[in-house]
């Protein structure tokens, strides 16, 4: 019981004080904000589309390119995590295989880039 | 891994490929910085990006060279070097450098003004070098992936044509469909053993008697699925129906690099796969590999002939190649390797002189259409060398004895009859009669019809000309010198037994 106490203390806390603190944050923005609702502010937000519409419209071929640029750079982020956690028991060898990645990532970031697959107009 | 040991060997047998993908990425920031650059006026840079293309093919192929022979498992046993791999890459440049010396004039034409069509021709090709090297299930997946992802891009790489979209999306659909099948029988096969490591697999199955494991069924079973998944790469039979339609659809540039580029690599890593691997499991997929190879024989010679387009002819007529291939493949024996490989070479030049034959049929009326039978006719009048040619690369796709064809092909039934596969053999001998009969009929209207109408002919690009020259030349050198090429496939075959 005493270890058990131990090991997950520290979570209880946390799990109490974010509980906490998201009460108050969105409490206070609840009670104290000024709030004149609309049509436009409180209808549902998704990305530009209407939320509710027929499913086999056209849409913008841009769309699938940000989905894709977005998932490249997403991935990259996941893929960074666990290797930074796990750097002090990979070697140098570790250490090099991921700047080698970034490179390439960079050379395709540059590429995009360049070609303006980053702007909307 | 210590960092260090990289540049002891691993770095040494990895050199070809790393000087590869170091272009592949310079070679991006090249392209990309200078078909951007409005100071230049956005300038159109395809044709001196090929020959930077083809110089960086040269010297990966110098650097092969370079590594000299030995045998090597690097990478927690991921990668295998060895005599196969080493002359398998090389054939894989040499031909590489052909097609796209070959397509240059094509590529310029349809306008293909777009760098990364090149890149992803040389993704694809680092994609099949690690492919040939693979020596672990991951690997191979993960190699595999790599050069059919290009491919599915080149396929489609015609933006304007609704053909070429739907030629990628063809390919890309039924070949997610195989590499699901494959990665299907890898989960199988990985549930029975434990193991991706084709090291360890070799070991586990070492012994003929092996019923202590009580897996074998299921283990069959995965080889089954595997073996689906490599008769879709290779358009066998029962599963080519994506082949005429891709080889149709997609730019005649993208096409040669289909037929001629990766069916080596493809037969080499699963050569090893299953020949030397599983060799125990022989019966198996034995059964399988012979029905499909009588199948596309079949359907390779009795569909070609109702054909109209060059494309899907040839299309065709590598199905047929491919059940060819197969039935020397299933013969399981040394020689029946030898044959396969000895086969594959000499299909792979005859068909670079004949599709850089298709791409010297432009004239001013079929310009940028899709060549049909009718182009063909009267050639031998208007360019009697490209008519000879035509002529000779037909024969010795047929097997017409001053040709080396004729020998490939005689091997194969040879090992194949050796193997006792007679009834096989007897049906891929009355096919391939069948099938030279649509290869006669091209060569009698290149030589014997006359065109219905007036048009100039464009002439015969530089690089077209001299591949030809340099094709046609091997064909009727390995007729009567044949030994070169016996030994060196000799060699090869020798690494997987």
């Amino acid at each position: 019981m005493f270890l058990l106490i131990e090991e997950y203390y520290s979570i209880l806390i946390l799990l109490l004080v974010s509980i906490g603190l998201a009460c108050i944050i969105l409490g206070a923005s609840y009670f104290l904000g000024v709030q004149k609702p609309d049509t436009e502010k409180v209808s549902v937000y998704e990305c530009g589309f209407n939320p509710y519409e027929d499913s086999r419209n056209k849409f913008d071929v841009r769309f699938y390119l940000i989905a894709i640029l977005f998932i490249v750079f997403d991935l990259e982020a996941m893929f960074l995590f666990p290797w930074a956690i796990s750097l002090s028991q990979i070697s140098s060898m570790g250490f090099w295989t991921m700047v080698d990645f970034l490179f390439e990532l960079t050379v395709g970031f540059i590429y995009i880039w360049k070609m303006g697959a980053l702007e909307w107009e | 891994m210590d960092f260090s040991l990289i540049y002891q060997n691993n770095f040494k047998v990895f050199f070809p490929e790393m000087f590869l993908a170091t272009s592949i990425l310079l070679l991006t920031l090249h392209g990309t910085f200078l078909s951007t650059s409005r100071s230049l006026g956005f300038p159109l840079i395809i044709r001196s990006f090929l020959k930077l293309c083809i110089l960086v093919l040269l010297l990966t192929f110098f650097l092969l060279n370079n590594g000299g022979l030995f045998f090597m498992l690097t990478y927690q046993n991921t990668f295998l070097f060895d005599f196969l791999t080493f002359n398998v890459k090389q054939i894989l440049v040499i031909f590489s450098i052909f097609c796209l010396a070959v397509s240059e004039q094509s590529i310029v034409d349809n306008r293909l003004n777009n760098f990364e069509y090149l890149l992803l021709i040389l993704c694809a090709i680092l994609g099949l070098f690690f492919l040939v090297s693979s020596y672990d299930l991951i690997s191979l997946y993960l190699a595999l992936e790599m050069q059919s992802l290009c491919l599915y891009v080149l396929a489609a790489s015609h933006k304007n044509s609704s053909f070429s979209t739907e030629a990628g999306l063809k390919y890309f659909i039924l070949g997610s469909f195989s590499s699901a099948l494959f990665l299907f029988g890898v989960s199988l096969l990985y549930g029975c053993t434990g193991t991706t490591n084709f090291e360890n697999f070799s070991l586990l199955f070492a012994t003929a008697n092996h019923d202590f494991l009580m897996l074998n069924s299921l283990i069959e079973k995965s080889l089954i699925c595997i073996a689906v998944a490599f008769f879709f790469k290779v358009a066998a039979a029962p599963f080519h129906m994506w082949s005429p339609d891709v080889y149709e659809g997609s730019p005649t540039s993208s096409t040669v690099f289909f037929a001629v580029v990766p069916k080596i690599a493809l037969f080499s890593v699963f050569l090893r796969f299953f020949q030397n691997i599983f060799f125990s499991f022989g019966e198996a997929f034995l059964l399988a590999l012979l029905f499909c190879s009588v199948l596309s024989v079949i359907v390779g010679s009795f569909v070609a002939l109702k054909q109209k387009k060059l494309k899907r002819i040839l299309a065709y007529s590598s199905i047929s190649h491919v059940g060819y291939l197969l039935l020397a493949f299933s013969s399981n024996s040394l020689y029946g390797t030898q044959s396969l490989f000895f086969y594959l070479v000499v299909y792979m030049l005859t068909s670079i002189c004949l599709w850089s034959f298709v791409f010297s049929l432009n004239n001013t009326k079929n310009a940028h259409k899709s060549k049909t039978l009718i182009d063909v006719s009267s050639v031998a009048l208007l360019n009697p060398v490209l008519g000879f040619t035509g002529l000779l690369a037909f024969f010795s796709l047929a097997g017409v004895p001053p040709l080396a064809g004729f020998f490939a092909k005689m091997e194969i039934f040879i090992c194949s009859i050796g193997s006792s596969l007679f009834f096989a053999s007897i049906i891929a001998i009355l096919s391939s009669v069948i099938s030279s009969f649509f290869y006669i009929r091209l060569i009698k209207s290149i030589y014997f019809e006359q065109k219905g109408d007036n048009c100039f002919t464009f002439p015969v690009s530089r690089f077209c000309s001299l591949i030809m020259g340099v094709s046609l030349f091997l064909l009727l050198f390995f007729f009567f010198n044949p030994s070169l090429l016996l030994l060196l496939s000799q060699k090869m075959a020798l690494c997987l037994f």
